[in-house]
Formats: structure tokens, sequence, C-alpha cells
């Protein structure tokens, strides 16, 4: 049997490894809600303690070493030293998040409206404006956009440039102490180093600064990508010329420790379309995607790991052409992305690193028979020849029932034939 | 009397600019504002959709245009009010209770009120009691509900089952979308239509209130 690493590097090289391997909890967009997180330390009959929400803004739990064992899962994720709201985890504390209690960082402030809503504030400053809310009958936080009125003659793209800036030496040293504890828990590696997501719609209104200047609003952004392109151009090669310059910092701290980067999360389909023309994301976004790409082929062993929601099918080859090795989630039920076809087209050039099972349907509201027929099918569809990474499509997501993430993770065993638990 | 098929490209290209500047023109002109909106306004915002189906628009110049056509619109409609014109139905939307999401909500809005619809945006997060007060006190005649999560989808049935019990279920054609709804999941709660997309969901709301 092989070591879940081993297993991965194989996988990640398209060599077929001895099963496939899985990954929970490796990012913030392969992870599971904290709610779920706690129920299946329960369910596994682990230690009961509070979980940590390790991503404030989706509200992810920590999957710590025995769950990740007791889960069967072969990855493990390097995360930034900062979160979403631009505070540190550090000092952890109980937070009773409506009747669950979990742990927060002492820098996650909080205050609650009288609707029942909770907000959120930059840094942990109470006295700035919040930059989250999360509605009541809501278990994740959405960002608050804080849009100061846009001049058009006055657009200045260095105001959308803030958070693009060398990364401190307590950033580093931070990566270098989770990847040397990743790396030593045997299990393959998914960092995720920030600042090369280009226009990543979640970070565009920067809820991690206190007062964010130039296009914030969400809307105004995607407009932006259409009619203002010579200003996003001017973000871009500001952000790409500083995202390298940090990525080179952060290989020259940490070597070869990490086997995947998890690069850009811009997601680029919807359920049924995309957001822009394979024309407009190569005249926008590849420049710099291949920029970065080029990089880390020609100075590392990580290989490049690409997220877009939706329907990205006829974005694949531009992806591939501009470096990214891994795709995820695979979001199988938008259009054109039936798995047969995926991976007969890509297969062989993109590891499939998702679309183990539906989040918004099968795993969420299916029985577990459902949910082991699906994940059976899409084992054998993408497993074949290595190339891909069993996950759910995007996060596990609040209110899924615990029975159907074990019936998830059962099957996988069952078509890896391994027992892991009895 | 200005060049009006310069407001038509100026919707269609998502020039609010050129929009409003048209409009102002073409009222100083003494254009009926109602043929401002049916033979420009409409045609362009339905090539707009046409456009996004075939894939040749996507959702930023949707956007654009959606922008243009309301900037027209500002001017257009206390004019509309005042000559006593009735719009082609009334639609409250909103994403509903728990959830924050609104661009697939605005979309829908903006193309609703370009397809010649009075549009009453609850915004999101909306309590079931809010579609219940726009039917009752402000005439909607359909009812519009977004969603974007799995969490709040719930509130989707939650909402529809409100409306019953206010006893105005049948006053209102429900439709329902947003991203993890299907077709199925619409039934269940016993909405009336679904759509996929924005340009889609204008042509259930015709369909409505299209005479039988």
């Amino acid at each position: 049997m092989q070591a879940a690493r081993k297993r991965l590097l194989d996988t990640l090289s398209h060599r077929t490894p001895d099963r496939i391997p899985i990954d929970f909890g490796g990012s913030a967009v392969t992870g599971v809600h904290v709610s779920c997180v706690a129920a299946l330390r329960d369910h596994f009959g682990l230690e009961r303690r509070p979980v940590m929400v390790h991503e404030p803004y989706q509200m992810l739990g920590l999957i710590e070493d025995d769950l990740r064992v007791a889960m069967g899962l072969d990855v493990t994720g390097v995360f930034p030293r900062k979160t979403m709201f631009g505070f540190a985890n550090t000092l952890w504390r109980e937070w009773d998040f409506r009747g669950l209690t979990v742990l927060v960082s002492n820098e996650f402030r909080t205050t609650v409206e009288p609707s029942g809503d909770i907000l959120i504030y930059p840094e942990g400053d109470l006295s700035a404006p919040p930059s989250g809310r999360m509605p009541l009958g809501s278990a994740f936080f959405d960002t608050i956009v804080r849009q100061p009125e846009i001049v058009e003659n006055e657009l200045n793209a260095e105001d959308n440039c803030e958070e693009f800036s060398l990364i401190e030496d307590e950033d580093l040293a931070h990566f270098k102490s989770s990847a040397e504890t990743a790396q030593a828990s045997g299990c393959g590696v998914l960092a995720t180093f920030g600042g090369t997501a280009f226009g990543d719609i979640a970070l565009v209104p920067a809820p991690f600064l206190k007062n964010p200047k130039g296009i914030r609003d969400i809307a105004e952004w995607y407009m932006s990508t259409a009619s203002r392109q010579d200003y996003v151009h001017k973000i871009f090669e500001r952000q790409c010329e500083v995202g390298i310059a940090n990525l080179a910092r952060i290989h020259a701290a940490i070597g070869d420790a990490v086997d995947a980067v998890f690069l850009c999360g811009t997601d680029f389909g919807t359920q049924t379309s995309q957001f822009c023309s394979v024309k407009t994301l190569r005249n926008l976004w590849f420049p710099y995607y291949k920029a970065v790409n080029d990089w880390v082929h020609a100075n590392t062993t990580w290989k490049c790991f690409k997220h877009s929601c939706g329907s990205v099918e006829k974005f694949l080859e531009t992806f591939i052409e501009a470096g990214f090795d891994i795709i995820n989630p695979v979001q199988c039920s938008a259009a054109g992305m039936d798995p047969k076809s995926l991976k007969s087209k890509y297969g062989d050039r993109l590891v499939f690193w998702g679309g183990g099972v539906d989040t918004q349907k099968t795993l969420p509201f299916g029985t577990p028979e459902q949910v082991r027929g699906e994940v059976l099918g899409r084992c054998e569809v993408f497993g074949t020849g290595g190339g891909f990474v069993f996950d759910s499509i995007h996060n596990i997501q609040a209110g899924t029932p615990v029975e159907n993430i074990v019936a998830m993770l059962n099957a996988v065993h069952e078509f890896n034939g391994v027992t892991i638990y009895a | 009397m200005p060049d009006l098929q310069k407001l038509y490209d100026a919707v269609l290209e998502g020039d609010q600019k050129t929009a409003v500047a048209v409009t102002q023109e073409a009222l100083a002109a003494g254009c009926a504002p109602m043929e401002l909106i049916t033979k420009y306004m409409v045609p362009a915002m339905d090539e707009v959709g046409r456009r996004f189906e075939c894939e040749e628009y996507f959702v930023p110049e949707l956007l654009l245009s959606a922008r243009a056509m309301k900037g027209s619109l500002v001017l257009l409609r206390p004019l509309l009010a005042e000559s006593g014109v009735q719009p082609a139905g009334r639609v409250a939307i909103g994403t509903v209770k728990g959830d924050l999401h609104d661009i697939g909500k605005n979309l829908v809005a903006s193309l609703l009120e370009g397809g010649g619809f009075e549009v009453i945006d609850l915004g999101a997060d909306v309590a079931p009691e809010k579609f219940i007060s726009a039917v009752k006190e402000r005439g909607a005649n359909i009812v519009a509900l977004s969603a974007l999560l799995t969490v709040t989808m719930p509130a989707m049935r939650t909402t529809i089952d409100a409306l019953k019990q206010a006893g105005v279920r049948d006053q209102v054609k429900v439709m329902v979308g947003g991203a993890p709804v299907t077709p199925q999941f619409a039934t269940e709660i016993g909405a009336d239509g679904y759509s996929d997309n924005a340009s889609a969901a204008v042509g259930l709301a015709r369909s409505f209130v299209r005479p039988e």
C-alpha cells in the first residue's frame, strides 16, 4: 500500500495510484462546514471538543489528524496566516454559533443585529464598518459591499491594488512551519498562498480591508470586465508582478514541501453558461495565468490548481494552455460538464480534483443509497488511469446529513477496495 | 427629432450615457414615453436576451444593458404613471429569507423591467411577509423567488406556504430560480414555474400574463 503523499503525487502525474486519493479540508474550496465536521467527529466517536473555524467566511471547520485518519483522507492543507476577514487565527476561544460551540480566533469579532443577523469586522476591528453578514437562517457569511462613489475619470487602478503587496516575514514563517507540519503528516499537501486569484469575485469586495477603495461592488466589477478592461489589466499586471515575487519568496522558504498550489478561485461558470467569452478569457486573464504558471513550472515541482465553479468546459483548453494542471470543483451538474466527456477529452492533461458528488442536490438532499450510486459512478469514470482526486463538488455545505457524508466516504473506500473503519 | 435608433443601440451596447441623453432629447421633442419603451427599449432588451441565450452576451453585458435601460426608465417611469399606462404585469421579486445573493435576482428584475413589467424589488434576505404585503398592498400578480444556497432553498417553500396561509396564493403566479433550484424542486414546493436563466425568466413571466 502506498503512503498518502505518493498516492497524490502519482495521481497528479497521471500515473495510476494504488487507490483514488481523497481530499476534504485541504483548501477553502474542498472544505467542510464546521457543523458537518462536528457531526463527523461525533459519528466516528472521536474526542468531543469544539471544532476550530479556521476559515470564517464560509465557516469551514478544521479537519484535525484524528478525523482525517477516521475519514481515510490523503490530503492536508497549508493555509494563509490571515483569514478572509483579515485577522490571523490566533488564541482560539469558544463561540456559540447558533447553538453549536465552536472555536474561533480571538480576533473573530462580531455583533448581532436585532434581526438576528451576525456582523463580522475586518481585522477584528469593531470600530471599522463590518465587512461580512450572516443572516438569520444562513450558515455562512457574505461580504458587505463597501463601494465608494465611482467617478469614472478619477478611477485609479492603484486603489484596487491595496491588497497586493510583498508578504511579511511573519507570513513566510507561518508558511514554513505549516508546510513542515503538513509534510510530517505523510499526506499529500495542497497549499494556498493567496495573491494570484485574478478577479475572484469573493475577494473583490475585500472583506479583509477596513476601507477598500476602487471598484469593490460585485456587479460593478463584472461590468468592468467588459467595459473597463484597461483598468482591469492594470490591476492584474500589478497583482501578477507581486504574486510571482511572493511565490519566489515562499518557495525559497519552503522548497518543494507542498505538492499542489491553489492559485486562483475565480469562478467563470454559471449553471448554464460562462461569465465571459473564451475571447475575453484569453485577452484578460490568460497572460497573467500563463506568467504565474510558467514561473511555478520553471522553478518548483508544484502543480497548479485552478478552481472555477459552473459550466467551464469551453475554457478547459485555455486553462491547460495557460499551464494549469488541476481543475476543481468539476461541477458535473452544469451545462457541458458530463463526466465521461470531460475525462475522455481532457483526462490525460488535467487532473480532476472534485466532481465526486453533487453538493447542490445528491449530497444534501439524496438518500445514502443515491449518494453511494453517484460516488461509485464518478470514481469509475474519473478514476481510470489516475488524474482524479476524490472530493465533492465544492465544500460540504451546512445541513448536509452526516449519514450521506459517511455514505460518500464508504463508497469511495468501497471503490478503492479498502476498509478504513468498521 | 433625435435618431431613436440610437436609443435601441445604446441599450443593446450598454451605453447608459447615450441612452439617457437620447431619451432626454426624445422627450423634449415630444415623443411618447410608451413609444420609446415599446418600439426601442423592449426590442433592444429582447435582443440582449437573445444574444445572452446564444452566448454572444454574458453577465457583464447583461448588466451593462440593464443599467442603460434603467437610466432611461428613471426618466420615463414618472411620465408613464401620470398617463395611467398599465405594465405587462407587476412582479414582486426577492432573494428569500436567509440568502443575501442578489446578482441573479437583479438580472431577472432588470430584464423583466426591460420586458415591460413593473418590478417591485424587495431586495435580498426577504421575509415571506414582505412578499405577502407586495401582493396585498401593491397588487403584484407575479412573485419571483431566488436562492443561491442549498440551506436557503427551503425558504422558497416557506414563502409559498405563507402566501397560501395569507389567502393570496391564488392571486399570483410564483416563479423560482437560482443555482441549486431545479424544475423538480419547483414542482415539489408548488411553484408555477422555473427558469434557469434571466432571459428565459422574462418569457416565463410573459406566459403568466398572456391572455388565454
